[in-house]
């Protein structure tokens, strides 16, 4: 590709998508504390005392418990921004501790409920057709506990299958939406479900692959199953590396099936972060072409990862190489380089570009309009509660764009949310630059070489 | 000599499907059976009188040993005393070098020592493999500690005196190991009698004899003299006469809580011809205890009970055996624990897809079926399928006992295999309650996620090593110095920065430097 003209290209792109934010309403992290947030970003102490307290909001049984351990967490502090001492002061007596206890949980579930779409499909629904009404399709994540037995794996499984049977016949009734139906492969299913591997088998092991592949299989072949028959499309997520070889063993056995030849609509995740990305990329392509699923190609979902502090903390502690790229830059780079490639892949697989990096969104559109693609033949993907104005920017603009959207109750969304809470807070995070203000140049520099 | 700061030894990176053919392969390419020699100084007798078998094939011959006789013993206890002087007088830095020595030959073998461990002691790869890393650590850990400790201690200095405090070795060490970890505890023992500049006799356990003769080819390979390092493999009357020995100065165990006791009480008396009172290290069982919270995160504590409760089936000195649950979160608790036992794999140690994998012997299984019966009569059980329990081997399915009456056996004894029992408590005191009232204290583990909980649980807890949030299981050299209170051991911590003080006695050696009135010095 012809690189002056790709970087115009992305310039014109980002350009015109940052006109098509919603004014500053706020930016994505507005529902939030805002100073809270921005206190605790620059605060490592006071960031996992929220953190801490946030994980533990759902397992507390009373207003007291609750301000006990925000107390407990908020000792560990040192330097006590005034609003914090006063909350210390309040818990000295049993009613300042119920009341503590009852606002801090207030404005946790507020802030989950950014994130969450509801606390089930059915509940969803207003949502997801809002969303739709605004152009944006959507993939729903059932949130829940870790999956440890096999009752719990089958619950999920059915929770699953529940769900499609939710969303299959509620999308069939809203309005036609042509550019969120249609690819130049062919037709993109409205109904849309990620599911996690981990929760489909309590047997997922990091040195038996094996044997969650093998325990999961039966349960992922039925929602197949029901997905061709719904017309829904099933995306089974990635997690951390430690599952990636059942994850992707899994997907690509059982969609070589014949009776998956054609449908239904499935996909897989890239993560971007992985220094070994490109192996695994040449490893999906590979299959992709040696499996022809007409009408039905693979769809590919790029994103960063998600698991970055797990990854780092993880590699550290067993004295390994870290296996996700540790410089931001770097990600980006080989965010852009996989971008490219799965792009030229096309059309054996289908692209879904999932990022709030406002560079990486430009820079995939520019790519695509650069190859000649039409716009549709690429997905844009945001996270509900965090990728909101992008995802409205680039539906503005007549993208195609999908937002993951979470289901499920508090005690299930709170692994969840202090994932998206950690990525929302650090300091190298685009979210983070873009609400601080940094300018629009350098959010669409090129990644540092 | 100056060296690298210590850092724990990678365990290898088993996730990817090529690090895990590399130790099938190394399975593949073992040669057996051993055969292990009475080894003292250059002298070796081979011999049959002692078989190391496959737990999991018990047809499968793993190493052909000499039993070691009291003579023996006296010989080799003769030969290290022989080799005192020399290895004593030899630089710290020298000796250190020898350990490091050591601790690459056994780097570079590293896969075959993991498929040994395998073989002879049933260990799951994993925990193979960590027991050759741990082997490392301890020697590249200590080797650093005594070239530490080889600048003594500071004293106050006045003029015209020089002072100066020096730990000079005790003498001739014997080691009595254990099979659980058959290559990392003897070897960490045998380690830091060495680096201090004492002599030792290492007696393997019986069941582990193949593991035993590596720590002495690693420790000969790396150049520590042969009279300083002698192998006695051999049952129990073997260590009895080791250990009884009059020239023996200090005694290094690790094993049960009977065997320490009599070493203990035997150690006491000074024998006619004695010339150190000796000391004894000992590391024995425990009644570890897992206290969960109601305010625990379920999906983090069901992992880590399962593996501290059912890693190596239970065979491990840190290992959990009793959960102690606040009562509003127990019900929830016992169901998803039990559903996580239910899919347990009891299976080959070769297999990575094995969880549980088979008890060291016949007698051990035998004990663990009957404590398994006793729990069925006594309360509730839920186990692992039997159907899926292999028949050959010394196989046990993993068990969860709940209801168990408060004066249940099961409750008290060390079960050391993969049996778990369940109790409801009302609060966190209770369960600190219940732990303290048990006579052992070796590890325990704590979820909540209340920091004054943690605070308050830590000041009650009795145990060497308290685990919060994690496995009890795990410990690592130099991050989780590891050892027991109570009557689960003298209260030394293998893998900590005070280990070697064991090992070693200071001197005082004060010269007058004032001579008519001046000061030479």
């Amino acid at each position: 590709m012809h690189r002056p003209a790709l970087e115009r290209e992305i310039q014109l792109v980002g350009h015109e998508l940052a006109k098509a934010f919603p004014s500053r309403r706020g930016h994505p992290i507005r529902a939030l504390d805002e100073r809270a947030m921005d206190l605790a970003a620059r605060d490592e102490e006071l960031r996992a005392a929220l953190f801490r307290f946030v994980d533990v909001v759902p397992a507390c049984r009373s207003a007291g418990d609750l301000a006990t351990h925000l107390i407990g967490f908020l000792d560990e502090v040192h330097d006590q921004p005034p609003p914090l001492s006063a909350a210390m002061r309040m818990a000295c007596s049993g009613a300042g501790r119920a009341a503590l206890g009852a606002a801090s949980a207030a404005s946790v579930r507020h802030m989950a409920h950014r994130f969450i779409v509801g606390s089930d499909p059915r509940a969803a629904l207003p949502t997801l057709a809002r969303l739709w009404h605004d152009a944006i399709a959507t993939s729903v994540d059932l949130l829940g506990e870790a999956t440890v037995t096999a009752v719990e794996a089958d619950r999920y499984a059915a929770r699953c299958a529940a769900a499609l049977d939710v969303l299959a016949p509620a999308y069939a009734a809203m309005d036609p939406h042509p550019l969120l139906e249609r690819d130049s492969v062919g037709v993109l299913p409205r109904a849309n479900l990620s599911v996690k591997v981990s929760a489909l088998t309590p047997l997922l092991r990091a040195e038996a692959p094996a044997r969650g592949r093998d325990d999961a299989a039966p349960r992922l072949r039925e929602l197949l199953r029901r997905a061709d028959a719904l017309g829904a499309h099933l995306h089974i997520d990635m997690e951390s590396l430690d599952s990636r070889e059942a994850v992707l063993e899994l997907v690509l056995e059982l969609l070589a099936e014949p009776e998956f030849e054609r449908g239904p609509s499935a996909g897989i995740v890239l993560q971007a972060y992985l220094r070994d990305s490109p192996e695994t990329l040449d490893r999906v392509l590979d299959w992709a072409r040696a499996t022809p699923r007409p009408g039905v190609a693979l769809v590919v979902r790029l994103v960063k990862g998600a698991y970055w502090d797990h990854e780092v903390v993880e590699a550290r502690s067993h004295g390994w190489s870290v296996p996700v790229f540790e410089e931001k830059a770097a990600c980006d780079r080989n965010f852009e380089t996989l971008t490219e490639r799965l792009m030229q892949a096309r059309p054996a697989v289908r692209v879904a570009i999932a990022s709030h990096n406002l560079r990486s969104v430009s820079h995939a559109i520019a790519c695509n309009r650069l190859q000649g693609g039409s716009d549709a033949d690429v997905e844009l993907q945001v996270l509900r509660g965090l990728g909101d104005d992008l995802g409205h920017a680039l539906a503005t603009l007549g993208l195609r764009v999908r937002a993951y959207c979470p289901v499920g109750d508090l005690v299930a969304g709170m692994a969840y949310l202090v994932r998206r809470l950690l990525e929302n807070t650090a300091n190298e995070s685009f979210l983070h630059d873009q609400a601080t203000g940094v300018p629009l140049e350098l959010l669409l520099a090129p990644p540092a070489t | 000599m100056t060296l690298e700061p210590f850092a724990n030894e990678p365990v290898l990176e088993l996730r990817r499907a090529a690090q895990r053919a590399k130790l099938t392969a190394a399975l593949d390419e073992l040669v057996l059976p051993l055969r292990v020699p009475v080894w003292i100084g250059e002298d070796r007798r081979d011999d049959e009188q002692l078989v190391s078998t496959d737990p999991g094939e018990p047809e499968r011959v793993v190493a052909l040993a000499a039993s070691a006789t009291p003579a023996e013993a006296a010989a080799a206890v003769a030969a290290a005393r022989g080799a005192f002087n020399a290895w004593s007088a030899t630089p710290a830095a020298d000796r250190a070098a020898a350990l490091l020595r050591a601790a690459a030959w056994m780097r570079e073998r590293r896969r075959a020592l993991a498929a040994l461990a395998l073989r002879e002691c049933a260990k799951p790869w994993t925990d193979a493999d960590a027991d050759v890393c741990e082997a490392i650590d301890f020697l590249e850990f200590y080797a650093r500690g005594a070239l530490r400790l080889a600048d003594g201690a500071p004293l106050l200095q006045v003029p015209g005196e020089r002072n100066e405090l020096r730990y000079v070795p005790r003498g001739v060490c014997a080691v009595i190991a254990p099979w659980n970890f058959p290559l990392a505890i003897p070897m960490g023992m045998t380690a830091a009698a060495l680096a201090t500049g004492n002599t030792v006799v290492l007696k393997p356990a019986e069941q582990a004899p193949g593991c035993g003769l590596m720590v002495v080819e690693a420790l000969r390979a790396g150049g520590v003299p042969a009279g300083a390092i002698s192998l006695l493999p051999g049952g129990g009357d073997a260590g009895a006469a080791l250990a009884a020995h009059p020239d023996v100065a200090t005694i290094a165990f690790t094993g049960s809580a009977a065997v320490g006791s009599e070493l203990l009480r035997d150690a006491a008396a000074v024998q006619p011809g004695a010339r150190d009172l000796k000391r004894v290290i000992a590391e024995m069982g425990g009644k570890n205890c897992v206290i969960v919270d109601a305010d625990a995160d379920l999906d983090d504590a069901i992992p880590a009970i399962v593996a501290s409760a059912f890693g190596y089936a239970g065979q491990k000195c840190s290992a959990a055996s009793r959960v102690l649950v606040s009562e509003q979160i127990h019900d929830v608790l016992l169901e998803r624990l039990a559903g996580a036992v239910a899919c347990l794999t009891v299976g080959p140690a070769a297999d990575f897809a094995s969880d549980v994998p088979p008890l060291i012997e016949r007698s051990a299984q035998q004990r663990v079926r009957s404590y398994a019966a006793q729990a069925a009569a006594e309360g509730a059980v839920v186990s692992a399928r039997q159907d899926d329990v292999p028949a050959a081997g010394w196989y046990c399915a993993a068990v969860i006992a709940a209801s168990l009456p408060s004066r249940s056996a099961l409750l008290r004894d060390e079960i050391f295999g993969p049996l778990l029992c369940v109790e409801a408590v009302r609060d966190i005191d209770e369960a600190c309650d219940l732990v303290d009232a048990l006579p052992v204290a070796l590890t325990g583990a704590l979820f909540s996620r209340n920091p004054r909980t943690v605070a308050h649980v830590a000041s009650r807890s009795p145990v060497g090593n308290l685990y919060v949030n994690r496995a009890t299981t795990g410990a690592m050299v130099g991050r989780q110095p590891f050892g027991g209170n109570r009557l689960s051991g003298t209260g030394t911590k293998a893998g900590g920065s005070d280990y070697l003080l064991q090992f070693v006695q200071p001197q005082v050696l004060s010269e007058n430097t004032l001579r008519h009135g001046l000061v030479i010095s």
